[in-house]
């Protein structure tokens, strides 16, 4: 893993390792040659999964982040080698008001239908895709369910149920709350 | 217009008739949602040349949920309760993964013990997985008897996972920081808990042991049945290379040949303290994704066998605060589920729930491979193939 990872290093001058996964960040302009390349130089033909994050302020669902943050969508993939032991992600950014990015399928095959989930829970548009359609949801459905700004109708009709469970416990005002098993 | 019922005309009429090529159009075909084989509510739509299968389009989202939308509107410990649904045919080995990125992210050592009942719950939950594979995909080609014996061994083992955990198929029973102390324990005292039922060992081991015992026996019920055999050998063959362009995992690519197991890979739970083999198969047919199965069962009970006896004592739980807040972080942890990668994507902001959490499941990616396989398939093989895969759709849809 050291040494795989020294390697990568030489190629991608800012990937980190953490919790034994290599990260590298990378401009979207770049994303089919990353992907060949790690693919044919670095034996990562195991491709796992895609999927994007949507990070914005205003969010009408969970928590909003605690530092703000410049709205765009993540794209991330997570390669890896046969034997597992190396295990990477590449993750890149687009902007929100051109979700545009190239399809992965002429590297990885597999990525269709994970680029077809992306598309219609986040509303990325994967260039050159030959079946950009919906996947699971039905025809007609409008929005996409995923964004951060997409409300969940129950939650408008009922509260969080969480907030009752964890709202005004004693422990969390104090700063050492450990209590055992 | 030459009148073919005229008697004169029949001979050129006969003769002409021969040489006329016959246009046939494709015919469409659905399947599902509701049929037997898909596991749940697949749907696919498959165009019929003849016995000849091509262009099939599965057709997804009657079981979707919406899980990673709702984790984020739920605390870390709420989500547990979600996951068990993902998989409900190995419910439990869908909770290891969240609770391990949960704990790595918040840095937290688990217990031996609790990870060693972990462990243990893992494989009976692959075993019972495994049975109704076996019971289901022999009913799939044609054998009506085995399931009968497959549902009876299973019971076996949801009864043990039930005295543990107090759930069959849901057990919602990992804790970030260790395991909840056993439905079957007696009181519970913070200086005394008893955290496995009365029992469970001597249970456990006579149950293994008929689990290997019928591994045998389905190799002789199945395996060695003449129509079982020529229905699934050579039949779907899946390459290497095509698996894992495709994340196709588990049992599924080893079938294909490739040793890739994540229990041995990778840390998430101790399976390196144990002695067992990695089933894989050479010709990636129907038949070796079957075989590496049932041989798999017996290597699952195996690892619960040794767990058993070495069993170390200690808390079940691990010293973890009252209101579960995972630091700013992200992981991503994976595991050998029973039908390949399960893992989870967690972004963390530092508050009570994740900020996105991405759910990887095995059947998503092993079914994706379906177009790919059927094409140009008999259709009698249809259902042999992609019963092989043994994908649930809670699994594929999320």
């Amino acid at each position: 893993m050291e040494e795989f990872f020294n390697n990568i290093k030489e190629s991608f001058k800012e990937a980190t390792l953490e919790f034994e996964t290599i990260n590298i960040k990378i401009d979207s302009t770049e994303w089919i040659d990353v992907h060949k390349k790690l693919r044919d130089e670095f034996n990562l033909k195991f491709f796992s999964w895609l999927s994007a994050i949507d990070w914005d302020n205003e969010v009408s669902v969970g928590e909003a982040p605690k530092e703000s943050v410049s709205p765009s969508f993540e794209i991330i993939t997570c390669l890896s080698d046969l034997d597992n032991t190396n295990l990477v992600t590449v993750s890149t950014s687009i902007s929100k008001s051109e979700p545009n990015i190239n399809s992965l399928i002429d590297v990885y095959a597999g990525a269709n239908w994970h680029e077809r989930e992306a598309y219609e829970m986040f509303g990325i548009n994967f260039e050159n895709h030959p079946n950009l359609e919906k996947l699971y949801l039905p025809d007609g459905y409008e929005g996409n369910p995923m964004l951060k700004s997409f409300e969940l109708i129950s939650r408008e009709v009922k509260p969080w149920p969480g907030d009752v469970d964890v709202e005004g416990m004693p422990e969390e005002s104090e700063s050492d709350g450990s209590v055992d098993g | 217009m030459v009148n073919a019922l005229d008697p004169q005309n029949m001979n050129s009429f006969s003769e002409a008739s021969v040489s006329v090529e016959i246009e046939t159009e494709d015919m469409t075909l659905n399947i599902g949602p509701q049929h037997p084989s898909t596991h749940g509510v697949l749907r696919l739509v498959a165009k019929v040349d003849g016995e000849k299968v091509h262009d099939v389009k599965p057709v997804l989202g009657y079981m979707h949920r919406g899980y990673e939308k709702l984790a984020e509107v739920r605390s870390y410990p709420q989500i547990t309760t979600l996951v068990n649904r993902i998989d409900w045919v190995a419910g439990f080995s869908n909770e290891i993964p969240f609770i391990a990125g949960a704990e790595r992210l918040m840095e937290i050592e688990v217990p031996e013990r609790a990870k060693h009942i972990r462990l243990i719950l893992t494989e009976m939950a692959r075993i019972s997985s495994h049975f109704v594979f076996n019971g289901a995909y022999a009913l799939e080609v044609g054998a009506l008897t085995p399931i009968f014996y497959a549902m009876e061994d299973r019971e076996r083992v949801l009864d043990l996972i039930e005295s543990v955990t107090g759930g069959r198929f849901h057990p919602n029973f990992n804790r970030i920081g260790g395991v909840k102390p056993a439905a079957g324990a007696g009181p519970t005292s913070k200086k005394n808990i008893q955290d496995l039922p009365a029992g469970f060992y001597r249970d456990t081991k006579v149950a293994m042991e008929k689990v290997i015992q019928a591994a045998d026996q389905f190799q002789n019920l199945i395996g060695g049945n003449e129509v079982f055999k020529k229905r699934t050998k050579n039949v779907g063959v899946l390459t290497a290379e095509t698996a894992e362009a495709y994340g196709v995992s588990g049992p599924i690519l080893r079938a294909s040949g490739v040793k890739s197991d994540l229990r041995t890979q990778t840390d998430y739970l101790p399976y390196d303290q144990f002695d067992y083999d990695i089933p894989v198969g050479e010709n990636g047919d129907c038949y070796d994704r079957w075989d590496v199965r049932v041989k798999e069962m017996v290597e699952s009970a195996k690892i619960v066998l040794q767990a058993i006896d070495s069993m170390p004592s200690g808390p079940l739980q691990a010293k973890v605060p009252k209101v579960i807040k995972v630091p700013q972080g992200r992981t991503y942890v994976r595991a050998e589920n029973p039908k390949g990668e399960m893992g989870y994507y967690i972004v963390s902001d530092g508050g009570l729930g994740p900020y996105r959490l991405k759910v990887r499941t095995a059947s998503f990616s092993n079914v994706s491979i379906l177009p790919i396989m059927l094409e140009g398939a008999l259709l009698p093989d249809l259902i042999a193939i992609m019963g092989s895969l043994d994908f649930v759709l809670g699994d594929v849809d999320r």
